[in-house]
């Protein structure tokens, strides 16, 4: 063929492709971002109102069908301030035939085809999925009403986990730069109004600044001054320890920013702060690369869902990358996990101080429990770096748990083990409630087949973290 | 009808199924009229449920469509029970979803879209291997917009009954997915052993 002729061939069939590729229409624009709302304010509020009770009763259903949600504490055992206890027993129910010693004899494919993965290592999902957002648990709500007179109550939802299952609060305090002076919370819930008088003498002018601002409320995708909040009055916004209660968590929960559309978002349970000066990737999705990027970006993700469009209508804040991100970075990277009086400085046990009990559940970590590939203890029990555990060789992806589709999680970053009993419920989602469940969970996952009392060592161990 | 449906799909009625969904009222058409306090009566739609419909048919009937001309066309036989499959499950989700449509008096188009007609022409202007790429390549685009699509419905539609379809249909259109892309990879896998 001749070669003007090949060329002219060539492109006229590279005319049809693009030309197709141009009429074909993207998908509707609100899978990707947040659609306004089609309803005036008091419309919405009402009905959200009145489906407030069923959205409850059926987040309950939910928990109650996949966890034993009671009140039963490990013996001698308290959080790091000394102020609850630590909660006992596997939690996540079993599927008839699926018990914990059947299954670990089965294969994924196996526990997939017979649907005998227990229904509480799924995805968690939002306890209104449709709508989602930040929701704060009772205590955090009552006290920044009485400390700031700022309203964190929403009037569609509630918080969903019994207050027994979640960290201690007001969590306390450890800060890097005094080891010597132990808890400096005074037992109290840092907030805008109270953290000059706690901290003054103990932190330098920057990280005071810092800290101001991370208790500086800004507006939010569901507290905002808009019609589109969820929240009785016109909000000031929430601020970034609302979540992370004295830079440790209070299990406020949210949805992921990174993905869509809305009913695939997984749940986030808010991290815990401590340990920051250690930690070089972050966002269980994103991975960003510094506390800096984080802190800053922060605005754009736990504030708006990451959808900057709907955050510049509703009044973001974009803090100054030198002036006033540097100081929340500084701030943040002095908070200090509790104290391990049993762990020498590579993150080891010390035998004259550790128990039989937990030398051999030490062991099991770092070997036949295969916790220590990721969670490496000479770097805080973390190995900066993201996972997939690939779950869904579990179960069948794609089906609906109260509005929210079950999707594979993909690859999420290793989170700290450090302090790790202050710190239900755990994964990124909170799915796992107590420690003993995350044993059974990694027992599955990893197909470790842990013994009973190799599961048994390996708590007692994880409780001197 | 549904029930059938549910059957021929192979899927498990799980309890969550039974649970009503409760979306964002800030979404909801602004014409709902409420059976109880914050629970809209049945067959109203928002403009969601109606766009869903409409792109969800025409991808529906595609998938038929060309389904046909793969077991008409191809030598594969992983792909010709593959496309024995999408005529099958998509001609009964189209029954299903029609049914729906036609009880909240949502209007649905006849034939599929201008692009899924253009992407027809295309794919059956090719032969052998090059045809049996391009068919599964198309699945997967054409699965990829459906499981979206359908996540989009379950979280942000109105009609109770369409919702629980699209929370019924995804699973298997996730499933037909998988099939397409491990369809691709045994043939590409097989193309590239061959050179």
């Amino acid at each position: 063929m001749h070669t003007t002729t090949k060329i002219a061939l060539f492109s006229a069939t590279a005319l049809a492709l693009f030309g197709a590729a141009a009429i074909s229409d993207p998908l509707p624009p609100d899978l990707t971002y947040r659609p306004l709302p089609s309803l005036p304010f008091s419309k919405v509020k009402q009905t959200d109102e009145a489906q407030k009770p069923a959205v409850m009763d059926r987040q309950h259903a939910l928990l109650g069908d996949r966890y034993d949600l009671s009140d039963r504490t490990i013996a001698d055992v308290a959080m790091s301030g000394g102020r609850k206890g630590v909660q006992a027993g596997v939690r996540v129910k079993t599927a008839p035939g699926g018990e914990w010693d059947e299954l670990a004899s089965l294969t994924p494919q196996q526990i997939r085809d017979r649907n005998l993965l227990p229904l509480g290592f799924l995805p968690l999902p939002h306890v209104k999925q449709a709508t989602g957002g930040q929701v704060f648990p009772e205590k955090q709500i009552g006290e920044i009403g009485r400390d700031e007179g700022r309203d964190l109550r929403r009037f569609d939802v509630d918080f969903d986990l019994p207050d027994h299952l979640t960290p201690e609060f007001p969590p306390p305090i450890f800060l890097t730069t005094h080891p010597e002076l132990g808890d400096v919370s005074r037992g109290d819930l840092l907030t805008i109004r109270n953290f000059y008088e706690y901290m003054n003498g103990i932190v330098t002018p920057v990280q005071m600044e810092g800290l101001r601002l991370l208790l500086t409320p800004f507006p939010q995708e569901e507290f905002n001054q808009t019609e589109d909040r969820k929240v009785a009055a016109q909000s000031t916004g929430v601020a970034c320890l609302d979540c992370h209660s004295n830079f440790h968590t209070n299990a406020a929960f949210h949805l992921t920013p990174d993905v869509r559309p809305q009913a695939e978002r997984f749940r986030l349970d808010t991290t815990s702060l401590r340990g920051m000066f250690n930690q070089q990737i972050h966002g269980s999705k994103r991975s960003l690369r510094s506390i800096e990027d984080f802190t800053e970006f922060e605005q754009r993700t736990a504030y708006f869902n990451g959808d900057h469009v709907s955050a510049t209508r509703k009044g973001v804040n974009l803090p100054d990358r030198p002036n006033q991100v540097a100081m929340m970075a500084q701030m943040q990277n002095i908070i200090d996990f509790p104290p391990a009086p049993k762990l020498d400085s590579a993150g080891r046990l010390d035998p004259a101080k550790a128990t039989d009990r937990e030398l051999a559940g030490e062991k099991v970590f770092m070997g036949k429990g295969r916790c220590a590939e990721c969670h490496n203890p000479t770097q805080s029990f973390m190995d900066n770096a993201m996972h997939d555990l690939k779950l869904e060789r579990f179960y069948k992806v794609g089906q609906t748990f109260n509005d929210q589709v079950a999707i594979p999680d993909g690859p999420i970053k290793t989170f700290t083990l450090r302090g790790i009993k202050d710190s239900p419920p755990y994964l990124h989602d909170g799915r796992l409630l107590t420690l003993e469940d995350t044993v059974e969970f990694f027992n599955l996952v990893l197909q470790t087949k842990l013994t009973r009392q190799e599961k048994d060592d390996l708590l007692a161990y994880l409780l001197t973290l | 009808m549904m029930r059938l449906w549910i059957v021929a799909f192979g899927l498990a009625v799980m309890p969550s199924l039974a649970a009503a969904q409760i979306g964002n009222p800030a979404g909801l058409a602004p014409d709902t009229r409420f059976k109880a306090p914050g629970v809209p009566e049945a067959n109203q739609t928002n403009y969601q449920d109606r766009l869903f419909a409409q792109l969800m048919t025409a991808g529906g009937l595609a998938e038929v469509d060309l389904g046909k001309l793969a077991v008409s066309k191809t030598d594969h036989q992983g792909i010709r029970a593959y496309a024995q499959q999408m005529i099958d499950s998509h001609g009964k989700a189209n029954k299903a979803l029609g049914s729906i449509a036609e009880k909240s008096r949502m209007p649905v188009p006849a034939e599929p879209g201008e692009d899924q007609k253009m992407a027809r022409s295309h794919i059956d202007g090719l032969k052998g291997r090059e045809f049996d790429l391009a068919y599964l390549a198309n699945q997967v685009v054409e699965h990829q917009k459906a499981a979206s699509l359908l996540a989009w419905e379950i979280g942000s539609g109105e009609d109770a009954a369409l919702q629980r379809f699209a929370m019924e249909t995804l699973p298997t259109v996730l499933e037909h997915l998988q099939m397409a892309r491990d369809l691709t990879a045994e043939l590409t896998l097989q193309a590239q052993a061959a050179k």
